[in-house]
């Protein structure tokens, strides 16, 4: 059963990226950074959601991962216009966006373990103020490494690399990886360390490396979206990369499910569709005889009441900790953790 | 300049950075205090407060006048803010409260360039407020506003350690920051200590918003969440949910900023917000409970 | 005989068509951050482009067709203004796009634009960089930042001194740049920088910086400060408070009300190089402007980039109507073809196959809180984008 499941899943992927240059380059846009989110806010759920480690540092590894990978794929003409300074061999060297991205993944990887050492230790609002510190301190650095990051100045001139088939490529791969391990026994313990510390701690889970690899392996995916991110963009500064995103993703995944993969996938379209929709709105328009004036900035508005409703009337977002289709009941239940709810409904 | 006088005006600019600083901070600690909740919306309280000012300012309104709007109004946006926002999620997980203040800070800011645009907008001021007053020979200077800042801030302080020491709502305050269900329990009526609480802090962010406006000049409606997480920091600095922890931490925070431009080379200053943070996460690491060490449960 | 009436018919139908295709308007895209951080400086820009189209059309349109501007909130958020721009380009079917007062945002839409080979009209982005970087469709309204810091320089070596003190904001693009290109041509004049420090937009005292720079052995003639509109009339007041009563000279920053509001009397002695002087004894067109403005939105402009939003449009027309075609690409040689085209905020050449223009920078004074024309002039050195 489960590898029929993958087959069909793999084979919608596929009819998604086969389709997508047909339907027109806004929605095709549209399709992309959705999909490219989804990779964030997934991996913001793997680490927020199930450790209930709640960090604010995502962003600031998207930022890294951003910048690692744009200055490694920078053509060395382009290098020697304008990042005159760059020390050493970067300076001379230029890789291929596969290559850049792992390193810039890996980069990430490295950064993350060793802020992660001594801030995983924390709990409850110390780590999520710490995690905040932590992507100020990345942003002023980004904007001071001149020699790197031209600093404030835009950084241009990125090759457009990010496609369908890349975004649909690392979206796989992040859920299967974020899946296994979200639903393994490791998983398990991450989840009994968020409903009780000292209960897990009693029953001999080891509480730092479980948070560890889930802030890890976050930290690895953010950064490959933030690498995709970059050669979508082509141009940024490091303002694309702090809290005007950090609240745009937190959005996303709460109103989907911060425990649940699916559910942090289902808040980033749910929120991707409203807000675009709202931002036609927003333009004014004509119903019927009624001419609607334009009123820029209303959709921001809207948006931030419909997320203080999901606070209020549904916390727990719009899938809960449940997952859809994806993961199998039976291996599900397995290893069902201890709900969030009194009542869990079946999927 | 010699070396004394360039310390001592360093010394007058910290003391007025740094009363704004405690001022917020306050706010922020009493909320958390009580609730547990880290409010990223108290910084757009300080909006609230400045542009109320201005804006009965440019009605006509006296300048006395016109300050004790804004603190009103800042109040009266906290008491709104608490029934609409954080009423419905009380006793919610903690995350929850503090992703429904993002939710808040998110509408505010917004609702604020809708309503004001993004554009700062000046913040007129009396003309004897910009009074210079020149010591040493014209080598150490500071203005009323200064001043200004340095008394109202005094004074607030010590209406609230009147307030949470003499009065029966104030004591219900501590009591329901100590514990809220015991203080339920003997009688306290708790609806109305949160709400005075959140009264209290968005008054006193309020304050700030319009003395930081009147020295800078200007207000515009993203004006208030830098200061917040600066204040935030401090209260963390000073010990996290205790006034004197805020005020404490707002005066050490306010020095510590200034002496970072002040006395380190010029390359260095511009990481002064990193090495604050720096500074944050050392503090949590090492001594959570920051200057005064407050014990706290840690809660998940 | 037989085939005359459905002659007729087909003449009258053609006739009617082409009519109703004279009609149809014609699309340009306005691409602003109405929201945002950035909106106070797009929101002026986008009513100037407004009126302009508004007074083109009551003038009888571009070659006998009515302008339309299709106008889009980018949000100041990139992956927004990407969305746009396919928008305008691909479901408008945009001729030609105008927009942005700031670097970040031109440089999210002009690589979308330059792919999809439709002109790219920056209303208010100075940063001579961005048509090397984005391409030929690309063109800058005002002009470098690199000309006007030369300016700047030139104009305070005559007048004020050989030393200066610098003052920038490290995060932000523009003020870098300027800073950089004043410090290029300074030196190059043979000025020296006495000191240069940084400083950080939203802070409520610069006294830090201001102290430090009381403590310098020797006093320079002049201080060179790079800031946005929302500094600069803390910074100065600030300066003047602490004594300070050195000539204050710096960029198209400091054009804003913002300036003589919050500095008060502390804004005598500054001069700054902008692309207009927005008051009622300056030019005849920008008095004309500041009349229609008025009349239209019912206040003043609000500073130089309302006219240059509008003169960026009439550019826009003026090249549709030379390249008699809504061919982009023609439209495009037309703009790179443009030669003294009058405008609000001075007369606009592209020479050389350059797209940023050669226009004349105006440098402004303040006295007794009244702005007046200090000067007017090109500089004889630019320091290289």
């Amino acid at each position: 059963m489960r590898a029929a499941r993958l087959v069909l899943f793999a084979a919608a992927m596929v009819a998604v990226g086969l389709a997508a240059p047909h339907i027109g380059e806004y929605p095709q846009r549209v399709l992309l950074v959705m999909g490219i989110e989804i990779i964030m806010v997934v991996s913001m759920a793997l680490s927020n959601g199930f450790t209930g480690v709640f960090s604010l540092s995502h962003v600031g590894f998207i930022g890294l991962g951003a910048y690692a990978s744009a200055i490694l794929t920078l053509p060395v003409t382009a290098k020697h216009a304008y990042l005159r300074d760059l020390p050493g061999f970067l300076g001379h060297v230029s890789l291929g966006f596969l290559p850049a991205t792992l390193i810039a993944g890996a980069l990430c990887v490295v950064v993350a373990f060793l802020v992660g050492l001594p801030l995983m230790r924390l709990s409850g609002h110390y780590v999520t103020v710490a995690t905040l510190g932590l992507l100020v301190i990345v942003n002023v650095v980004l904007v001071n490494a001149d020699a790197f990051t031209r600093g404030s100045r835009t950084f241009t001139g990125v090759l457009p690399y990010t496609d369908i088939w890349w975004v649909l490529g690392w979206l796989a791969v992040t859920w299967l990886v974020c899946s296994r391990v979200a639903y393994s026994p490791f998983g398990r313990a991450m989840r009994v360390s968020r409903e009780d510390l000292v209960t897990a701690e009693a029953v001999g889970i080891d509480v730092l490396p479980t948070r560890m690899t889930a802030f890890v392996i976050s930290a690895f995916f953010c950064g490959v979206a933030g690498a995709l991110y970059a050669h979508y963009l082509t141009s940024f500064s490091p303002h694309a990369f702090y809290f005007p995103l950090m609240i745009q993703l937190l959005v996303m995944l709460v109103i989907g499910g911060m425990a649940s993969l699916t559910g942090a996938s289902v808040g980033v379209v749910v929120v991707t569709i409203l807000s675009e929709v709202l931002r036609n709105l927003e333009r004014g328009f004509q119903l019927g005889a009624l001419h609607v004036p334009p009123l820029y900035g209303a959709s921001q508005v809207t948006l931030g009441v419909i997320f203080i409703l999901i606070m209020v009337f549904r916390p727990q977002g719009l899938l809960g900790d449940r997952e859809l289709v994806l993961v199998p009941r039976s291996r599900r239940s397995r290893a069902a953790g201890m709900p969030r709810e009194e009542t869990e409904v079946q999927a | 300049m010699n070396v004394i006088d360039y310390v001592f005006q360093q010394l007058v600019n910290a003391v007025s950075l740094g009363s704004l600083y405690a001022l917020i901070a306050v706010g922020l600690s009493l909320v958390f205090g009580i609730l547990n909740l880290i409010n990223f919306a108290h910084g757009d309280m300080m909006m609230v407060g400045a542009f109320a000012a201005l804006l009965l300012e440019s009605a006509g309104v006296p300048f006395p006048l016109a300050l004790l709007g804004g603190v009103v109004f800042g109040g009266a946006a906290g008491f709104v803010m608490e029934r609409a926002a954080f009423r419905p999620v009380r006793g919610a997980p903690d995350v929850t409260m503090l992703l429904t203040s993002l939710g808040v800070t998110y509408i505010l800011e917004n609702l604020g360039i809708l309503l004001f645009s993004a554009s700062p907008r000046n913040f007129p001021l009396p003309v004897w407020l910009g009074h210079v007053y020149k010591l040493a020979g014209g080598r150490i200077t500071f203005t009323n506003i200064n001043l200004l800042t340095l008394v109202f801030s005094v004074l607030a302080f010590l209406f609230l350690y009147w307030f949470v020491t003499r009065t029966g709502v104030g004591l219900g305050m501590r009591a329901t920051a100590e514990d809220l269900v015991a203080a339920r329990l003997v009688g306290v009526r708790v609806n109305l200590v949160v709400v005075v609480a959140f009264v209290l802090a968005s008054a006193f962010a309020g304050l700030a918003g319009l003395l930081w406006a009147a020295q800078v000049g200007v207000a515009y409606p993203l004006m208030g969440f830098t200061p917040m997480l600066k204040s935030f920091v401090a209260a963390i600095i000073g010990g996290f949910g205790t006034i004197e922890g805020a005020l404490l931490g707002g005066y050490v925070l306010g020095a510590l900023e200034i002496a970072i431009v002040a006395f380190l080379p010029p390359s260095v200053s511009p990481y002064r917000d990193a090495l604050v943070f720096a500074l944050l996460i050392v503090l949590l690491l090492f001594r959570p409970g920051g200057i005064i060490n407050v014990r706290r449960e840690v809660k998940l | 005989m037989k085939f005359i009436r459905p002659l007729v018919v087909a003449a009258a139908t053609l006739l009617l068509a082409s009519a109703a295709m004279a009609q149809q308007p014609i699309k340009i895209g306005g691409a602003f951050n109405l929201t945002g951080a950035l909106s106070s400086l797009d929101v002026p820009a986008a009513n100037g482009a407004k009126l302009a189209v508004k007074e083109i059309n009551a003038a009888g349109g571009v070659m006998g067709r009515p302008l339309e501007l299709v106008v889009y909130d980018g949000k100041t958020d990139p992956a927004t203004i990407t969305n746009i721009a396919a928008q305008m380009i691909n479901g408008d079917h945009v001729v030609a796009i105008t927009g942005f007062t700031d670097s970040d945002s031109a440089l999210a839409l002009g690589p979308i634009a330059q792919r999809n080979k439709v002109p790219f009209v920056t209303a208010g982005a100075t940063s001579p960089l961005l048509p090397s970087q984005i391409g030929n469709y690309m063109f800058l309204e005002p002009f470098g930042d690199n000309v006007q810091a030369a300016v700047g320089a030139e104009y305070a070596m005559k007048n004020f001194g050989g030393s200066a003190y610098l003052l920038y904001d490290k995060a932000t693009e523009y003020t870098n740049l300027l800073a950089g290109y004043f410090k290029d041509a300074f030196t190059h004049a043979g000025g020296k920088v006495l000191l240069e420090d940084s400083y950080k937009s939203g802070d409520t005292s610069y006294t830090a910086q201001i102290t430090k720079l009381k403590a310098l052995s020797t006093q320079p003639d002049f201080l060179y400060i790079s800031a946005m509109p929302d500094d600069i009339g803390t910074i100065v007041k600030q300066v003047r408070q602490a004594g300070i009563d050195l000539p204050i000279i710096g960029g198209d920053g400091y054009d804003t009300p913002l300036l003589v509001q919050v500095a008060g009397p502390a804004s005598d002695n500054v001069y700054y190089t902008t692309h207009a002087l927005m008051t009622m004894d300056s030019t005849p067109a920008v008095q004309k402007f500041m009349q229609a403005y008025k009349a239209e939105y019912g206040k003043d402009p609000e500073n130089a980039f309302a006219a240059l939003g509008y003169d960026a449009v009439h550019l826009i027309a003026h090249a549709i109507e030379q390249a008699g075609s809504t061919d982009p690409t023609k439209i495009r040689d037309a703009l790179q073809a443009t030669k003294d085209l009058p405008g609000v905020t001075g007369a606009i050449s592209y020479t050389n196959g350059k797209r940023v223009p050669q226009k004349q920078v105006t440098v402004i004074g303040v006295k007794n809180q009244q702005l007046y024309l200090a000067a007017q002039l090109a500089p004889s050195y630019i320091p290289t984008p």
